[in-house]
């Protein structure tokens, strides 16, 4: 079944406003625009990010742009989440990581709406995502972007329509607008000379830059980036991560960051969590992950080959395996 | 013996769930209304399906115009009938012929695109991406398919019969010379523009809707791998030619049931 | 990535061939309009024997077709089938004793009404009945008749 149907419409069309629920704005003392770089960094044994620590405790959601709670999500005979808990504070950039097959695309899918959990609340921006209609979706997203990992460009139409396409569907704006927005976007991600090529002609690293420039185009205020580092080359890579550092800053955004790669992500990002197993096995700073009292938790952050996770997929041993026909 | 039935009744609980998704995705695509830049999605796909399977359906037609028109001929001419060979084949076209070929070829040609570029939008996160901007493909991509299809069909269907009346009539009167009076005037005699002309077009129409239905539902629905997407396209082409074969009995039935 | 003034272009020409294509198929592939209703006046004829005829059959004036069986049904009063047939109002002149005879196509072929113009002043109007009439003769009688014959000598 595709992901697309399950996320069925009913209902009325109730419609969403972006912004903070109402009984949020009560406490406008309580919002944390930004949590200070400088911040996370404590290290005081507790491996949980300041922000955190403030607004669970009183449950203040004002200050998160996204709140998992208790999600769990069953595939098959497979359970990719068991109540796996997660904060994205506005403004920051959060990274998630883990070993390959922990699902982490699917949560990215399950905060978008293309996939309903199967219990556990997923509330982005004051809304509860599993519970909203398709309508009330379509609207919601016009405020999220995805970078998705292979880049998801519209293969029929130019770089420059690609750009244009979310302005187009979206706003009623004059062409010469649409324009001039279009080339201030591919400006942004240093592509403006690429305009009039076609999706097939772009390189990896291109084709990725330009659907950020695509992804901004609309200038949401949440990015979910889905392995935005794979497969570039290591200038790619550079101008990669200084593009999303600088598109955080200079336009207010909150950014949701899975990925790999280890190095690159630790740089960027405020807070970070690790998933193993369908849960959240260390979270905090990239500096208080690395001293982390979890060794899984250091073996992921320091890449070594063996250790909690296993290097060998379970099997009997070698020898019986090798000795088996005898 | 109970594990058949029940592999049958996953079957069959496997084509109910795939029928409503199909259901689903028809009436959710059909119920969009239309909106500004609709027109050029559409002319886009009425180029796509319609006129680039232009060629095969014009080669299609003359050829088998030419044939009927042959073989018409040399079994008719035994009993000196040579001059209704105008008549049989177009009644055979206009009724039967015309509607069903064009279906299999619109369905080989055009159906089968459709089914693999959907699904190649699937697998490359296209149609994903376009849901997270909170753009519905199925407004955006599926309807104008949809919509192109219904428009195609009729009309590909009449330039079929046109083309191949055509044919037979330049193998018939041109070269083996029966008189072209008696060909054209017997199948002006025994042709009527409802019976014949208007139900096979009703035919047209009703495949071009099946047709691009299924086109559009197997790539929506397709396996996003390389695999998925060849299975999904063979999938179109051998649903819709079987839809199109039982559908012009059924349709036969209905429409010139009424023999009396 | 073709430029959309080629698509509409090319478009714009399919759609006009495939209305020139129907043009073509309605007016010189199709019937001068015996099927339509417009031109043409219904006549009424009781057959004792109408036995092949069909709805749709030809009504046919020395030779040429000049209209269609309309319909077929029986007079429950004198038990005859009564045929209704659309006769183009191009020969809206035809005399009230004109007779209707049902006959054979061919050998083997299907059955049609042929009409033989009497010679009276006053013609036929939409809704008279043709009392001159001739049933069908079929095949199968006029064998069973010979059998007969041969075997009473």
């Amino acid at each position: 079944m595709p992901v697309w149907d399950r996320a069925a419409s009913r209902g009325q069309g109730r419609p969403i406003r972006w912004g903070m629920p109402s009984h949020c704005k009560a406490r406008p003392s309580a919002r944390l625009a930004r949590v200070p770089y400088a911040a996370m960094s404590v290290s005081d044994g507790i491996v949980r990010a300041p922000n955190r620590l403030s607004c669970w405790a009183t449950h203040q959601v004002t200050d998160n742009l996204i709140e998992i709670e208790g999600l769990r999500f069953v595939r098959g005979d497979r359970i990719i989440f068991d109540g796996l808990d997660l904060v994205v504070p506005r403004g920051s950039i959060t990274a998630l990581m883990g070993p390959s097959g922990t699902g982490k695309t699917t949560l990215l899918q399950i905060i978008g709406g293309q996939i309903r959990p199967d219990s556990g609340r997923v509330i982005v921006d004051g809304h509860d995502v599993p519970k909203l209609s398709r309508d009330e979706l379509f609207e919601l997203r016009r405020n999220m972007g995805m970078l998705f990992q292979s880049s998801a460009l519209f293969t029929d139409i130019s770089v420059f329509e690609n750009v244009a396409f979310p302005l187009r569907a979206h706003t009623n704006l004059p062409d010469e607008m649409i324009r001039d927005l279009v080339l201030m976007k591919l400006n942004a991600v240093g592509l403006r000379g690429a305009r009039d090529l076609m999706p097939s002609q772009l390189s990896g690293g291109m084709s990725r830059r330009v659907a950020l420039a695509r992804t901004i185009a609309l200038d949401p205020k949440f990015i979910m980036y889905d392995e935005p580092f794979t497969g570039q080359d290591p200038i790619a890579m550079g101008v990669l991560v200084s593009l999303i550092r600088g598109l955080n800053e200079s336009l207010a955004m909150t950014s949701l960051v899975v990925s790999h790669d280890i190095h690159e992500t630790a740089s960027i990002a405020d807070q970070m969590y690790i998933i193993s197993d369908g849960r959240v096995i260390g979270e905090g700073s990239p500096k208080e992950l690395r001293d982390h009292p979890s060794t899984m938790v250091r073996q992921f952050m320091l890449g070594s080959p063996d250790g909690p996770v296993p290097f060998h997929y379970p099997a009997d041993t070698f020898l019986d395996d090798v000795m088996g026909d005898a | 013996m109970l594990r058949y039935l029940r592999l049958l009744g996953q079957w069959a609980l496997d084509w109910i769930g795939a029928l409503g998704r199909a259901s689903a995705v028809w009436f959710r695509s059909m119920a969009g209304l239309p909106r500004r830049g609709d027109m050029t999605l559409l002319l886009k796909q009425v180029y796509q399906i319609g006129v680039l399977s232009l060629i095969i359906i014009v080669l299609s037609a003359f050829s088998i115009g030419a044939v009927l028109a042959l073989q018409g001929y040399t079994q008719l001419a035994r009993v000196g009938a040579e001059e209704s060979v105008g008549l049989g084949v177009a009644l055979v076209l206009l009724r039967e012929l015309g509607p069903v070929v064009t279906g299999l070829l619109f369905a080989g040609r055009a159906g089968s695109a459709v089914t693999a570029e959907i699904g190649l939008m699937k697998a490359t996160d296209q149609l994903s991406a376009m849901e997270m901007m909170g753009v519905d493909p199925l407004h955006r991509i599926i309807a104008p398919r949809l919509w192109a299809g219904m428009i195609c069909m009729p009309l590909l269907t009449a330039i079929f019969n046109a083309v191949a009346i055509g044919g037979s009539a330049i193998v018939g009167v041109d070269w083996l010379g029966v008189d072209a009076g008696g060909f054209w005037g017997g199948m002006q005699d025994g042709v009527q523009r409802w019976e014949d002309i208007g139900k096979g077009m009703v035919k047209a129409g009703v495949f071009g809707v099946v047709i691009s239905w299924i086109a559009v539902f197997q790539g929506y629905d397709s396996t996003p791998t390389a695999e998925g997407i060849s299975v999904a396209t063979t999938k179109t082409v051998v649903y819709s030619s079987v839809a199109v074969l039982a559908l012009d009995f059924l349709l036969t039935l209905v429409m010139y049931g009424d023999f009396n | 990535m073709i430029r959309m003034r080629t698509i509409e272009i090319s478009v714009g020409a399919f759609v006009l061939a495939g209305i020139l294509c129907l043009v073509f198929l309605a007016f010189r592939v199709s019937g001068v309009g015996v099927g339509d209703t417009s031109g043409s006046y219904l006549l009424n004829a009781k057959f004792n024997d109408v036995a092949g005829l069909r709805v749709r059959s030809k009504v046919s004036l020395a030779g040429v077709t000049i209209g269609r069986v309309a319909k077929i049904g029986v007079d429950s009063e004198t038990a005859e089938a009564l045929v209704t047939m659309q006769v183009s109002q191009d020969v809206a002149n035809l005399p009230v004793d004109t007779g209707a005879r049902i006959q054979t196509e061919g050998f083997l072929g299907g059955r049609y009404i042929s009409l033989i113009p009497g010679g009276e002043e006053q013609v036929l109007h939409n809704g008279d009945t043709i009392t001159n009439t001739q049933g069908a003769i079929g095949l199968e009688g006029l064998i069973d008749t010979f059998i007969s014959k041969m075997g009473s000598k």
